[in-house]
């Protein structure tokens, strides 16, 4: 089955403060995206520029950028969860357990409610009941606060996916794919840094879902090899979602798109830090791979 | 053909590293991850739930019993770590112990004897020596691009603590201190590393929200009058992540290190490299890592420890060179409690 992807699609690592550059630019990010109405601008650009797609974690500042973006209800959103740094930030307090343990009780009395009675009593005898369906439930939470987007898929982080891909097991892959279809209707994707490894794996595991995965001429964050990436993108018959395209902006718009013409891939996507950029960036996109 | 032999490996301790540590592992082809331990009892269920077909024990003693490891990566809290490593060393086993050492300067000199004289692989996480820029600025130190070497600023800042925080981490009965041994520790096996034990320290230390130091800044001097500064917070805001910067200055010019790239400026050109700029991003330099989860260089330091176990031979960064940064670590500590400059011969 061939899922409907949009193929032009806006990241959120810029709005997150996120660069493998160099520090200055993060904190450029950091200091620009803090004010929402700098997040609406960028979405306003890439809007006018076509595209209609926007992959995110639930940070503040995005979220309320919905709110006030007039166009938000023609975008589809793409929610990567859970927020895997918001977890790992308060894992060195409480450790890993505690850390969602904490995220549970944070739960405020309407996300009580929302969650349903069960969910509460889980939360309560965590520590002895099932951990597996307590991340089921924070995954509910978080989508919670993407329920009055229009969604265009679920992603899964890379790291849970990576975690997913070590214990080589599929159980926690085919429990999402399974959840995000029957709770939500809604296509599953998978995030993943480790793409060449992943992908033998869910064909082994019979788990054919989109992948979104680096895919960029530098080689970078293509694990275990950029050759290997390039080899299962053309010959594994998967839809792809490209990331990291720019390579954290050590490559042009041109450079980067020109790379991709002819990977057999779905979609991409590329996040960008100002207004100007995410016009060049998406004219580039649209005139080299003819979107 | 004869099957390739493959080291069994228990992962102790389930914290957030031992989580990566146990992915890590269970994706090396030369390793094989032969048991989980945790004193956390509940978390049998995650290692069940995760998939992971090793089995789980709370108990160290019965899983060494039990499953007789050739090696264990010990995650534990740095004050568990002697008690955890003994028994595994009277089995013979190889140890890969994360970062600090061990919580005191008299534990770690335990941990650095039981391994004296024996032929145990022992390993230390100091995962800097396994990142590829970091890598590459050894070697351009090592080979005199810079010249003769008089002065380095250096830091390491995160966003981490503001505010009283629980756990161990923030008690330094258990942690041994704050900023410094958790967070700088790091960047003092990098200074470590490029330019060997520091003769000296002058240091101070502040606690800003916490019962351990939340900042600190040291003044080291290394051999031929090196200066070196440090200074460490985990509590300055906009740093998601902790974010490293060496500045080195020569009289063939500087250079300039951070996570992110490397930059020199050269008075002369020298092998290859222009007089004044050059800039080396980390994303245009090749990478060691076939899988990459948490961190640059987690791979490659659990691969450098299996083969390492396979080869019988010294790892990259060994218990001996933890002890050294541990030594420095006493210095800095020492120091601030006596407002005095300690010489590191004092620290035996």
């Amino acid at each position: 089955m061939t899922v409907k992807l949009d193929r032009l699609i806006l990241g959120a690592n810029p709005f997150e403060g996120v660069s493998y550059i160099s520090r200055s630019q993060s904190v450029h990010y950091l200091e620009y995206f803090a004010k929402d109405e700098n997040v609406v601008a960028v979405l306003d650009a890439a809007y006018n520029a076509g595209v209609r797609a926007v992959t995110c974690s639930n940070t503040a500042n995005v979220m309320a950028a919905f709110q006030k973006f007039p166009r938000t209800k023609d975008l589809a959103i793409y929610p990567v969860i859970p927020n895997a740094y918001e977890y790992a930030m308060e894992a060195s307090e409480k450790g890993v357990l505690g850390a969602v343990l904490s995220k549970a009780r944070g739960f405020s009395i309407y996300q009580k409610v929302k969650l349903g009675l069960r969910a509460i009593a889980k939360i309560k005898s965590v520590l002895t009941k099932d951990v597996m369906d307590l991340l089921l439930e924070l995954l509910n939470f978080e989508m919670t606060s993407f329920e009055k987007l229009n969604l265009g898929g679920v992603i899964l982080h890379g790291q849970i996916t990576d975690l997913a891909l070590s214990s080589h097991n599929p159980d926690i892959l085919s429990i999402f794919q399974d959840v995000i279809r029957e709770s939500y209707d809604l296509e599953p994707i998978l995030a993943t840094h480790n793409f060449g490894l992943l992908l033998p794996q869910l064909i082994e595991w019979k788990i054919k879902i989109p992948i979104m995965a680096p895919l960029n001429s530098k080689g970078f964050m293509m694990k275990p090899s950029k050759e290997e990436c390039e080899k299962f993108v053309q010959e594994a018959g998967y839809q792809i979602i490209a990331k990291k395209v720019l390579a954290s902006g050590r490559l042009t718009p041109e450079e980067a798109f020109s790379y991709l013409l002819d990977k057999k891939i779905d979609a991409v996507v590329v996040g960008v830090g100002s207004v100007s950029e995410a016009y060049h960036t998406f004219a580039a996109a649209k005139n080299i791979l003819k979107i | 053909m004869q099957e390739q032999k493959k080291i069994r490996v228990a992962v102790i301790g389930l914290g957030k590293l031992g989580i990566l540590h146990t992915a890590v592992v269970n994706m090396i082809p030369q390793a094989e991850l032969a048991a989980i331990a945790d004193i956390n009892k509940q978390l049998s269920t995650y290692v069940q739930q995760s998939g992971l077909r090793a089995p789980f024990f709370s108990d160290t003693d019965q899983m060494l019993a039990e499953v007789k490891p050739d090696a264990a990566v010990i995650c534990t809290p740095a004050f568990a770590n002697l008690s955890v490593a003994e028994p595994c060393l009277v089995r013979d086993m190889d140890l890969f112990l994360e970062k600090p050492l061990a919580h005191t300067f008299d534990a770690a000199k335990k941990l650095t004897r039981l391994v004296s004289g024996r032929k145990t692989v022992h390993a230390t996480g100091y995962l800097f020596a396994h990142m590829s820029l970091y890598k590459k600025a050894k070697s351009l130190l090592a080979e005199g691009l810079l010249g003769r070497l008089y002065r380095v600023r250096s830091s390491v800042y995160t966003s981490e603590v503001f505010g009283k925080k629980k756990g161990w981490y923030y008690d330094a009965e258990k942690s041994g201190g704050g900023a410094v041994i958790n967070i700088a520790s790091h960047l003092l096996y990098v200074l470590y590393w490029y330019f060997g034990t520091a003769k000296s320290v002058f240091a101070q230390t502040r606690h800003i929200y916490s019962d351990v130091e939340d900042a600190a800044t040291a003044l080291l001097e290394f051999a031929d009058g090196l200066q070196v500064v440090m200074d460490v917070s985990w509590s300055v805001p906009a740093y998601r992540l902790p974010y490293t910067e060496i500045h080195v200055e020569g009289d063939n010019g500087t250079m300039e290190l951070t996570n992110d790239y490397l930059k020199l400026y050269l008075y002369k050109a020298h092998r290859g490299y222009p007089k004044e700029w050059t800039t080396i991003h980390k994303i245009d330099l090749p990478s060691g890592s076939r899988f990459e989860i948490g961190a640059e260089g987690l791979y490659e330091e659990d691969q450098d420890f299996i083969s390492c176990c396979l080869d019988r031979k010294n790892p990259a960064v060994t218990w001996n060179d933890g002890f050294e940064v541990q030594r420095m670590i006493e210095a800095i500590y020492r120091s601030a409690a006596q407002r005095k400059a300690i010489s590191i011969g004092e620290i035996q």
